[in-house]
Protein backbone atom coordinates (compact mmCIF):
# COMPACT_ATOMS: atom_id res chain seq x y z
CA UNK A 1 0.00 0.00 0.00
CA UNK A 2 1.23 3.69 -0.65
CA UNK A 3 1.16 6.67 1.84
CA UNK A 4 -0.04 9.67 0.13
CA UNK A 5 -0.23 12.07 2.79
CA UNK A 6 0.66 11.83 6.55
CA UNK A 7 0.67 14.83 9.40
CA UNK A 8 2.24 14.19 12.93
CA UNK A 9 1.52 16.07 16.41
CA UNK A 10 4.36 15.22 18.86
CA UNK A 11 7.09 16.24 21.42
CA UNK A 12 8.70 18.05 18.41
CA UNK A 13 7.20 20.66 15.85
CA UNK A 14 5.76 18.41 13.56
CA UNK A 15 2.65 19.98 12.94
CA UNK A 16 4.71 22.35 10.39
CA UNK A 17 7.76 22.64 8.87
CA UNK A 18 9.92 24.01 11.79
CA UNK A 19 11.46 20.47 12.36
CA UNK A 20 12.82 20.06 8.80
CA UNK A 21 14.32 23.17 9.37
CA UNK A 22 16.34 22.32 12.16
CA UNK A 23 14.04 23.43 14.95
CA UNK A 24 14.63 20.94 17.61
CA UNK A 25 13.09 20.69 20.83
CA UNK A 26 15.62 19.47 23.80
CA UNK A 27 14.14 18.49 26.95
CA UNK A 28 15.12 17.82 30.45
CA UNK A 29 13.37 15.17 32.53
CA UNK A 30 11.47 12.26 31.95
CA UNK A 31 8.19 13.47 30.27
CA UNK A 32 8.38 14.74 27.09
CA UNK A 33 5.06 16.93 25.85
CA UNK A 34 3.12 16.92 22.52
CA UNK A 35 3.63 20.36 20.81
CA UNK A 36 0.17 21.25 19.52
CA UNK A 37 -1.01 23.62 16.73
CA UNK A 38 -4.02 25.91 17.58
CA UNK A 39 -6.99 23.69 16.62
CA UNK A 40 -9.40 27.09 16.15
CA UNK A 41 -10.03 26.43 12.80
CA UNK A 42 -10.48 22.94 12.91
CA UNK A 43 -12.42 21.83 16.02
CA UNK A 44 -15.85 23.62 16.87
CA UNK A 45 -14.96 25.02 20.88
CA UNK A 46 -18.29 23.26 21.95
CA UNK A 47 -16.06 20.47 21.13
CA UNK A 48 -12.88 21.44 22.23
CA UNK A 49 -13.91 21.63 25.47
CA UNK A 50 -14.75 18.74 26.46
CA UNK A 51 -11.69 16.90 24.54
CA UNK A 52 -9.14 14.95 26.34
CA UNK A 53 -5.70 15.10 25.42
CA UNK A 54 -5.67 11.66 23.71
CA UNK A 55 -8.72 12.78 21.22
CA UNK A 56 -7.66 16.37 20.80
CA UNK A 57 -4.02 15.38 19.14
CA UNK A 58 -6.09 12.15 17.33
CA UNK A 59 -8.46 14.86 15.63
CA UNK A 60 -5.96 17.50 15.32
CA UNK A 61 -3.65 15.05 13.49
CA UNK A 62 -6.28 13.17 11.43
CA UNK A 63 -8.99 15.25 10.29
CA UNK A 64 -6.70 17.72 8.56
CA UNK A 65 -5.84 14.65 6.48
CA UNK A 66 -9.39 13.48 5.73
CA UNK A 67 -10.71 17.11 4.83
CA UNK A 68 -8.23 17.50 2.04
CA UNK A 69 -9.03 13.54 0.84
CA UNK A 70 -12.92 13.04 0.54
CA UNK A 71 -12.71 9.54 -0.58
CA UNK A 72 -11.49 8.16 2.94
CA UNK A 73 -13.23 4.52 2.82
CA UNK A 74 -12.67 3.79 6.63
CA UNK A 75 -10.48 5.12 9.56
CA UNK A 76 -8.17 2.50 11.59
CA UNK A 77 -6.44 3.88 15.07
CA UNK A 78 -3.95 1.92 17.06
CA UNK A 79 -3.58 3.35 20.67
CA UNK A 80 -2.74 1.21 23.76
CA UNK A 81 -4.54 3.29 26.20
CA UNK A 82 -6.66 5.63 24.67
CA UNK A 83 -7.92 8.49 26.77
CA UNK A 84 -6.46 7.03 30.03
CA UNK A 85 -6.40 9.94 31.67
CA UNK A 86 -10.39 10.62 31.60
CA UNK A 87 -10.75 7.30 32.27
CA UNK A 88 -8.68 7.26 35.42
CA UNK A 89 -10.56 10.57 36.11
CA UNK A 90 -14.06 8.91 35.86
CA UNK A 91 -13.02 5.99 37.85
CA UNK A 92 -11.79 8.23 40.66
CA UNK A 93 -15.40 9.90 40.56
CA UNK A 94 -17.00 6.60 40.73
CA UNK A 95 -14.84 6.23 44.58
CA UNK A 96 -15.62 9.55 45.34
CA UNK A 97 -19.03 10.01 45.07
CA UNK A 98 -19.92 6.69 45.84
CA UNK A 99 -21.43 5.36 42.57
CA UNK A 100 -23.93 8.24 42.39
CA UNK A 101 -24.34 10.29 39.88
CA UNK A 102 -20.84 11.06 37.55
CA UNK A 103 -20.58 13.36 34.42
CA UNK A 104 -20.52 11.49 30.93
CA UNK A 105 -17.48 13.55 29.61
CA UNK A 106 -14.73 11.80 31.07
CA UNK A 107 -16.38 8.09 30.00
CA UNK A 108 -16.76 9.57 26.64
CA UNK A 109 -13.36 10.90 26.39
CA UNK A 110 -11.99 7.91 28.35
CA UNK A 111 -12.29 5.15 25.84
CA UNK A 112 -10.06 4.53 23.06
CA UNK A 113 -12.38 4.31 20.37
CA UNK A 114 -13.45 7.72 20.84
CA UNK A 115 -10.54 8.55 18.72
CA UNK A 116 -11.33 7.25 15.48
CA UNK A 117 -15.65 7.69 16.41
CA UNK A 118 -14.96 11.02 16.68
CA UNK A 119 -13.01 11.47 13.67
CA UNK A 120 -16.00 9.32 11.63
CA UNK A 121 -18.52 12.14 13.76
CA UNK A 122 -17.23 15.20 12.74
CA UNK A 123 -16.03 13.94 8.76
CA UNK A 124 -19.46 12.37 8.25
CA UNK A 125 -17.38 9.30 7.35
CA UNK A 126 -19.96 5.91 7.90
CA UNK A 127 -16.98 3.54 6.41
CA UNK A 128 -15.06 1.36 8.15
CA UNK A 129 -14.06 2.57 11.95
CA UNK A 130 -11.76 0.42 14.11
CA UNK A 131 -9.27 0.67 16.70
CA UNK A 132 -6.45 -1.67 17.48
CA UNK A 133 -4.92 -1.81 21.07
CA UNK A 134 -2.70 -4.22 21.29
CA UNK A 135 -0.26 -2.32 23.36
CA UNK A 136 3.39 -1.96 21.68
CA UNK A 137 2.05 -3.44 18.84
CA UNK A 138 -1.15 -1.57 18.05
CA UNK A 139 0.18 0.36 15.32
CA UNK A 140 1.41 -2.55 13.61
CA UNK A 141 -1.78 -4.06 13.62
CA UNK A 142 -3.32 -1.01 12.26
CA UNK A 143 -1.14 -1.35 9.30
CA UNK A 144 -1.87 -5.16 8.82
CA UNK A 145 -5.68 -3.95 8.92
CA UNK A 146 -5.15 -1.83 6.64
CA UNK A 147 -3.28 -4.11 4.12
CA UNK A 148 -5.84 -6.64 4.76
CA UNK A 149 -8.77 -4.34 3.70
CA UNK A 150 -6.77 -3.52 0.62
CA UNK A 151 -5.99 -7.56 0.02
CA UNK A 152 -9.98 -8.16 0.00
CA UNK A 153 -10.74 -5.30 -2.04
CA UNK A 154 -12.85 -3.62 1.20
CA UNK A 155 -10.83 -0.27 0.45
CA UNK A 156 -9.04 1.85 -1.30
CA UNK A 157 -7.94 4.67 0.63
CA UNK A 158 -7.76 4.58 4.39
CA UNK A 159 -6.86 7.19 7.32
CA UNK A 160 -4.85 5.24 9.83
CA UNK A 161 -2.73 6.40 12.49
CA UNK A 162 -1.51 6.43 16.35
CA UNK A 163 -2.34 7.99 19.23
CA UNK A 164 -1.06 8.06 22.42
CA UNK A 165 -1.16 10.65 25.33
CA UNK A 166 0.21 10.76 28.91
CA UNK A 167 -0.79 12.42 31.91
CA UNK A 168 0.12 12.60 35.46
CA UNK A 169 -2.13 9.57 36.55
CA UNK A 170 -0.79 7.44 33.29
CA UNK A 171 2.98 8.56 34.33
CA UNK A 172 2.78 7.85 37.84
CA UNK A 173 1.11 4.00 37.19
CA UNK A 174 3.71 3.38 34.64
CA UNK A 175 6.28 4.94 36.78
CA UNK A 176 6.17 2.83 39.44
CA UNK A 177 6.29 -0.08 37.15
CA UNK A 178 9.85 0.71 36.44
CA UNK A 179 8.94 2.16 32.75
CA UNK A 180 10.69 5.59 33.13
CA UNK A 181 14.20 6.73 34.81
CA UNK A 182 13.93 7.84 38.12
CA UNK A 183 17.67 10.31 37.42
CA UNK A 184 17.03 13.73 35.37
CA UNK A 185 18.38 13.13 32.20
CA UNK A 186 18.58 15.45 28.87
CA UNK A 187 17.15 14.26 25.58
CA UNK A 188 20.45 14.73 24.31
CA UNK A 189 22.27 12.59 26.93
CA UNK A 190 19.65 9.43 26.67
CA UNK A 191 21.32 7.11 24.61
CA UNK A 192 24.57 7.10 27.46
CA UNK A 193 22.49 7.22 30.48
CA UNK A 194 23.12 3.38 30.86
CA UNK A 195 20.44 3.15 33.03
CA UNK A 196 17.14 1.03 33.57
CA UNK A 197 13.94 3.02 32.25
CA UNK A 198 13.06 5.45 29.33
CA UNK A 199 11.59 8.80 28.90
CA UNK A 200 7.81 9.22 28.91
CA UNK A 201 6.34 10.59 25.13
CA UNK A 202 3.31 11.11 23.49
CA UNK A 203 1.98 12.15 20.09
CA UNK A 204 -0.18 11.25 17.00
CA UNK A 205 0.65 10.46 13.65
CA UNK A 206 -1.85 9.86 10.87
CA UNK A 207 -1.61 8.63 7.45
CA UNK A 208 -3.56 8.47 4.50
CA UNK A 209 -3.05 5.16 2.87
CA UNK A 210 -4.24 3.76 -0.85
CA UNK A 211 -3.75 0.58 -2.77
CA UNK A 212 -3.16 3.06 -5.76
CA UNK A 213 0.37 4.02 -6.74
CA UNK A 214 -0.69 7.88 -7.74
CA UNK A 215 0.56 11.14 -5.70
CA UNK A 216 1.99 8.43 -3.36
CA UNK A 217 4.84 10.23 -1.35
CA UNK A 218 6.71 6.28 -0.46
CA UNK A 219 5.30 3.00 -0.63
CA UNK A 220 4.65 0.94 2.44
CA UNK A 221 5.64 -2.70 1.80
CA UNK A 222 4.85 -4.91 4.71
CA UNK A 223 4.71 -4.83 8.67
CA UNK A 224 5.60 -7.64 10.62
CA UNK A 225 4.60 -8.19 14.50
CA UNK A 226 5.92 -10.92 17.31
CA UNK A 227 6.35 -11.30 21.04
CA UNK A 228 8.57 -12.30 23.67
CA UNK A 229 11.35 -13.45 20.58
CA UNK A 230 14.17 -14.68 21.83
CA UNK A 231 17.47 -12.44 21.19
CA UNK A 232 19.41 -14.18 18.93
CA UNK A 233 16.51 -14.70 16.90
CA UNK A 234 16.26 -11.08 15.27
CA UNK A 235 18.71 -11.13 12.64
CA UNK A 236 17.23 -14.59 11.39
CA UNK A 237 13.50 -13.25 12.30
CA UNK A 238 15.01 -10.23 10.26
CA UNK A 239 16.27 -12.11 7.27
CA UNK A 240 13.10 -14.00 6.58
CA UNK A 241 10.91 -10.79 6.46
CA UNK A 242 13.27 -9.40 4.25
CA UNK A 243 13.38 -12.22 2.08
CA UNK A 244 9.51 -12.51 2.05
CA UNK A 245 9.77 -8.89 0.24
CA UNK A 246 12.24 -10.14 -1.90
CA UNK A 247 14.99 -8.25 -0.82
CA UNK A 248 18.77 -8.89 1.51
CA UNK A 249 20.24 -7.25 4.61
CA UNK A 250 22.13 -5.47 2.29
CA UNK A 251 19.21 -3.33 -0.17
CA UNK A 252 18.31 -2.04 3.54
CA UNK A 253 20.12 1.78 3.00
CA UNK A 254 18.26 3.17 6.30
CA UNK A 255 17.06 2.02 9.65
CA UNK A 256 15.04 3.66 11.71
CA UNK A 257 15.63 2.05 15.19
CA UNK A 258 13.49 2.72 18.87
CA UNK A 259 16.82 3.13 20.96
CA UNK A 260 15.00 4.61 24.20
CA UNK A 261 18.16 4.93 25.94
CA UNK A 262 16.86 1.99 28.22
CA UNK A 263 19.76 -0.26 29.24
CA UNK A 264 17.57 -3.12 29.52
CA UNK A 265 16.13 -3.14 26.04
CA UNK A 266 18.40 -1.40 23.97
CA UNK A 267 20.62 -4.54 22.83
CA UNK A 268 17.69 -5.52 20.95
CA UNK A 269 18.73 -2.68 18.51
CA UNK A 270 22.37 -2.59 18.75
CA UNK A 271 21.79 -6.18 17.89
CA UNK A 272 19.98 -5.78 14.80
CA UNK A 273 22.13 -2.78 14.08
CA UNK A 274 25.03 -4.98 13.80
CA UNK A 275 23.30 -7.05 10.56
CA UNK A 276 23.13 -3.88 8.66
CA UNK A 277 27.04 -2.48 8.67
CA UNK A 278 26.17 -0.18 5.83
CA UNK A 279 23.25 1.52 6.69
CA UNK A 280 22.41 4.89 8.22
CA UNK A 281 20.63 4.55 11.76
CA UNK A 282 17.90 7.02 12.47
CA UNK A 283 16.86 7.37 16.30
CA UNK A 284 13.42 8.98 17.46
CA UNK A 285 12.80 8.52 21.04
CA UNK A 286 15.45 11.11 22.04
CA UNK A 287 13.04 12.95 20.51
CA UNK A 288 9.72 11.92 20.96
CA UNK A 289 10.52 9.89 24.11
CA UNK A 290 8.89 6.65 24.89
CA UNK A 291 5.74 5.11 24.41
CA UNK A 292 3.73 2.27 22.79
CA UNK A 293 2.67 3.62 19.56
CA UNK A 294 5.75 5.33 18.21
CA UNK A 295 6.32 3.37 15.86
CA UNK A 296 3.62 5.24 14.47
CA UNK A 297 6.31 8.41 14.70
CA UNK A 298 8.82 6.44 13.42
CA UNK A 299 7.16 5.53 10.01
CA UNK A 300 6.39 9.22 10.00
CA UNK A 301 9.74 9.84 10.17
CA UNK A 302 10.40 7.88 7.46
CA UNK A 303 7.90 8.64 5.25
CA UNK A 304 9.75 12.31 5.67
CA UNK A 305 12.80 11.04 4.94
CA UNK A 306 11.67 9.16 1.71
CA UNK A 307 10.28 12.04 0.88
CA UNK A 308 13.87 13.92 0.74
CA UNK A 309 13.53 15.86 3.81
CA UNK A 310 16.81 16.86 5.38
CA UNK A 311 16.94 15.41 8.55
CA UNK A 312 17.75 17.38 11.78
CA UNK A 313 20.86 15.71 12.77
CA UNK A 314 19.73 14.60 16.36
CA UNK A 315 17.74 12.11 14.64
CA UNK A 316 20.71 10.54 12.75
CA UNK A 317 22.22 7.83 15.29
CA UNK A 318 24.63 6.66 12.92
CA UNK A 319 25.31 8.29 9.50
CA UNK A 320 26.86 6.10 6.32
CA UNK A 321 25.84 8.57 4.21
CA UNK A 322 23.76 6.28 2.14
CA UNK A 323 20.39 7.89 -0.17
CA UNK A 324 17.56 6.63 1.12
CA UNK A 325 15.62 4.28 -0.56
CA UNK A 326 14.47 1.27 1.31
CA UNK A 327 14.05 2.24 5.07
CA UNK A 328 13.62 -1.13 7.82
CA UNK A 329 11.66 0.75 11.02
CA UNK A 330 12.53 -1.81 14.28
CA UNK A 331 10.40 -0.88 17.89
CA UNK A 332 10.41 -2.87 20.37
CA UNK A 333 8.25 -1.74 23.45
CA UNK A 334 9.53 -2.70 26.84
CA UNK A 335 11.72 -5.90 24.84
CA UNK A 336 8.34 -7.83 24.87
CA UNK A 337 6.78 -6.81 21.63
CA UNK A 338 8.42 -6.34 18.26
CA UNK A 339 7.26 -4.95 15.12
CA UNK A 340 9.14 -4.28 11.70
CA UNK A 341 7.67 -2.01 8.92
CA UNK A 342 8.98 -1.80 5.70
CA UNK A 343 8.90 1.51 3.45
CA UNK A 344 10.79 2.09 -0.09
CA UNK A 345 10.81 5.19 -2.00
CA UNK A 346 8.12 5.12 -5.18
CA UNK B 1 -26.02 32.30 51.22
CA UNK B 2 -27.45 35.66 49.62
CA UNK B 3 -28.35 35.18 46.36
CA UNK B 4 -25.97 37.80 44.83
CA UNK B 5 -23.20 35.58 46.24
CA UNK B 6 -24.90 32.72 45.40
CA UNK B 7 -25.60 33.77 41.85
CA UNK B 8 -21.92 34.63 41.34
CA UNK B 9 -20.25 31.46 43.32
CA UNK B 10 -22.62 29.12 40.07
CA UNK B 11 -21.56 31.49 37.31
CA UNK B 12 -17.70 29.78 38.83
CA UNK B 13 -19.14 26.77 38.80
CA UNK B 14 -20.71 26.94 35.49
CA UNK B 15 -18.03 27.60 33.92
CA UNK B 16 -15.37 25.04 35.90
CA UNK B 17 -18.00 22.50 35.38
CA UNK B 18 -18.13 22.79 31.66
CA UNK B 19 -15.03 23.97 30.99
CA UNK B 20 -16.26 26.93 29.00
CA UNK B 21 -13.08 28.49 27.34
CA UNK B 22 -12.53 32.14 27.24
CA UNK B 23 -15.50 32.67 29.31
CA UNK B 24 -15.49 34.68 32.39
CA UNK B 25 -18.08 35.11 34.95
CA UNK B 26 -18.68 38.44 34.06
CA UNK B 27 -19.54 37.27 30.80
CA UNK B 28 -22.39 35.59 32.10
CA UNK B 29 -25.89 37.55 32.90
CA UNK B 30 -28.23 36.46 35.36
CA UNK B 31 -30.81 36.20 32.37
CA UNK B 32 -28.16 35.09 29.83
CA UNK B 33 -29.83 31.63 28.51
CA UNK B 34 -27.88 28.56 29.45
CA UNK B 35 -29.00 27.38 26.41
CA UNK B 36 -29.63 29.85 23.57
CA UNK B 37 -26.09 31.04 21.13
CA UNK B 38 -23.94 33.11 23.50
CA UNK B 39 -22.87 29.82 26.32
CA UNK B 40 -23.51 27.22 23.23
CA UNK B 41 -24.51 24.40 25.90
CA UNK B 42 -25.89 21.34 24.61
CA UNK B 43 -27.72 18.05 26.36
CA UNK B 44 -24.22 16.89 27.58
CA UNK B 45 -23.60 20.14 29.39
CA UNK B 46 -27.37 19.88 30.93
CA UNK B 47 -26.21 16.36 32.37
CA UNK B 48 -23.23 18.46 33.88
CA UNK B 49 -25.49 20.86 35.52
CA UNK B 50 -27.39 18.26 37.06
CA UNK B 51 -24.22 16.39 38.61
CA UNK B 52 -22.84 20.19 39.49
CA UNK B 53 -26.28 20.67 41.45
CA UNK B 54 -26.71 17.35 42.97
CA UNK B 55 -22.29 17.10 44.36
CA UNK B 56 -22.03 21.26 45.11
CA UNK B 57 -25.52 21.94 46.53
CA UNK B 58 -27.12 18.02 47.55
CA UNK B 59 -29.95 18.52 44.78
CA UNK B 60 -31.11 15.65 42.93
CA UNK B 61 -32.98 16.14 39.82
CA UNK B 62 -34.75 13.56 38.67
CA UNK B 63 -38.19 14.81 37.11
CA UNK B 64 -36.87 15.72 33.40
CA UNK B 65 -39.35 18.55 33.19
CA UNK B 66 -38.35 19.85 36.53
CA UNK B 67 -35.13 20.12 34.74
CA UNK B 68 -35.91 22.18 32.29
CA UNK B 69 -37.50 24.43 34.57
CA UNK B 70 -34.39 25.23 36.61
CA UNK B 71 -31.62 24.99 33.82
CA UNK B 72 -32.40 28.04 32.18
CA UNK B 73 -30.40 30.57 33.78
CA UNK B 74 -28.53 31.79 36.57
CA UNK B 75 -31.22 33.49 37.88
CA UNK B 76 -33.29 30.67 37.96
CA UNK B 77 -30.97 28.16 38.92
CA UNK B 78 -29.64 29.84 42.05
CA UNK B 79 -33.60 30.17 43.24
CA UNK B 80 -33.75 26.72 42.56
CA UNK B 81 -31.01 25.93 44.59
CA UNK B 82 -32.18 28.91 47.55
CA UNK B 83 -35.39 27.17 47.81
CA UNK B 84 -34.41 22.89 47.73
CA UNK B 85 -30.89 22.93 49.21
CA UNK B 86 -29.77 21.31 52.33
CA UNK B 87 -26.42 22.53 51.94
CA UNK B 88 -27.57 26.28 52.46
CA UNK B 89 -29.93 26.11 55.44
Amino acid sequence: MYIIDCYSISPQKTFDESFFEGQVEGFVGNKYHAIEPSYADLIPRGLLRRMGKAVRIGIGAGLPLIEKQKDIDGIIIGTATGGLDDCIKFLNQIVEYDEGTLTPTNFVQSTPNAIGGHLAMMSKNTGYNNTHMGIGTAFESTLLDAFLLFEEGEASKLLIGNVEETSQHHYNIDAYAGYFKTEEISSTELFNSNSKGSICGEGAAMFVVSNKKENALCKLVDVHQFTYPKSENIEERVSQFLEKNNMSLQDIDSLVLGFSGDNRYDFWYTNLMNSFPKSTVYSYKNLVGEYPTSSGFATWLATKILTGKKTPNKAIYKDANRTPKNILIYNNYLGAQHGFILLKST
Amino acid sequence: MEAVALKAKLKTQIIQYLNLLDITPEDIKDDTPLFGEELGLDSIDSIELIVLLEREYGIKITNPTEGRKVLVDVEQMAAYILEHSENLK
